[in-house]
């Protein structure tokens, strides 16, 4: 049986959300200010493919790094956004969309951890 | 940016957001009380539109790019002038300089300033909720 992992690949995606979510806090923050350019991460399966890469090991004494080490999520400009006079490229709409999406996704990960959390209790019990 | 401390982050980033927007409705209700305020002089300049421009600047503690009030201005269009001798800030010519503000402009100003309030209020309100539902998964172990 390979290992199972689940729980680091939802912790994964808290700390992805997370990101997230500050990004649309900076965004929403930033909606009068002149020349401010929206930013948004990649999406999560798309880091995820990147990262899954693991380096080769020749001894089991290496230390292997996470996925958060090799490559944290980066900012990126968020794109179909349109530019204000002023060089602003919030769409505030937008970003409260997205505020969703992160809450309902955010949620689903820490359901996921709590069931799994359940199936080994219950094998231990 | 440390991923534990990203939504401490985000509800500091609206923090600064609120800030900033109750500024701006500040100022805006600082320019409709004083839309008919005249000089306290014969002839004398009377209460002139005051602006406000932001700017984002980056939090080092965080990462993260909070708003900041750039500049409190002074509008610079001219003032209306109206004929009244009978006003105490008129000139020898009997005219009245009255301040440069646009009642209709400070209330669609206003709106605005609302919606944004609102906004970061919804992030504010968002951030707190999921650490909320993370704390939440020590309950029922």
């Amino acid at each position: 049986m390979s290992e199972v992992y689940l729980y680091q690949l939802s912790t994964q995606r808290v700390g992805y959300l997370s990101t997230r979510q500050t990004l649309i806090a900076q965004n929403v923050a930033n909606v009068n200010t002149p020349g401010y350019q929206a930013v948004d991460l990649k999406p999560f399966a798309a880091t995820l493919q990147e990262t899954a890469m693991a380096m080769a090991t020749t001894s089991p004494l290496h230390l292997t790094p996470t996925a958060d080490e090799i490559d944290p999520p980066k900012p990126e400009d968020s794109e179909g956004a349109e530019t204000t006079v002023s060089g602003n490229s919030v769409d505030l709409e937008g970003e409260l969309v997205k505020l969703g999406e992160v809450n309902r996704d955010f949620s689903e990960a820490n359901a996921i951890k709590k069931i799994f959390h359940q199936m080994m209790m219950q094998a231990l019990k | 940016m440390a991923n534990n401390d990203a939504l401490r982050a985000s509800l500091r980033i609206a923090g600064s957001g609120l800030e900033a927007q109750s500024a701006r409705l500040r100022i805006i209700s600082e320019n409709i009380a004083n839309a008919q305020s005249t000089a306290s002089v014969a002839g004398g300049d009377p209460y002139t539109r005051q602006t406000i421009t932001f700017e984002d600047a980056l939090d080092s503690a965080s990462g993260a790019e909070l708003v900041k009030i750039r500049e409190i201005g002074l509008d610079s269009s001219p003032f209306r002038v109206e004929q009244d001798p009978g006003n105490p800030a008129a000139d020898d010519g009997g005219f009245v300089k009255l301040p440069n503000v646009d009642v209709l402009v400070e209330l669609a100003d206003l709106r605005e300033a609302n919606r944004s309030y609102e906004a970061n209020l919804q992030v504010a309100k968002q951030s707190s909720d999921l650490m909320n539902q993370t704390v939440a998964l020590l309950k029922d172990v």
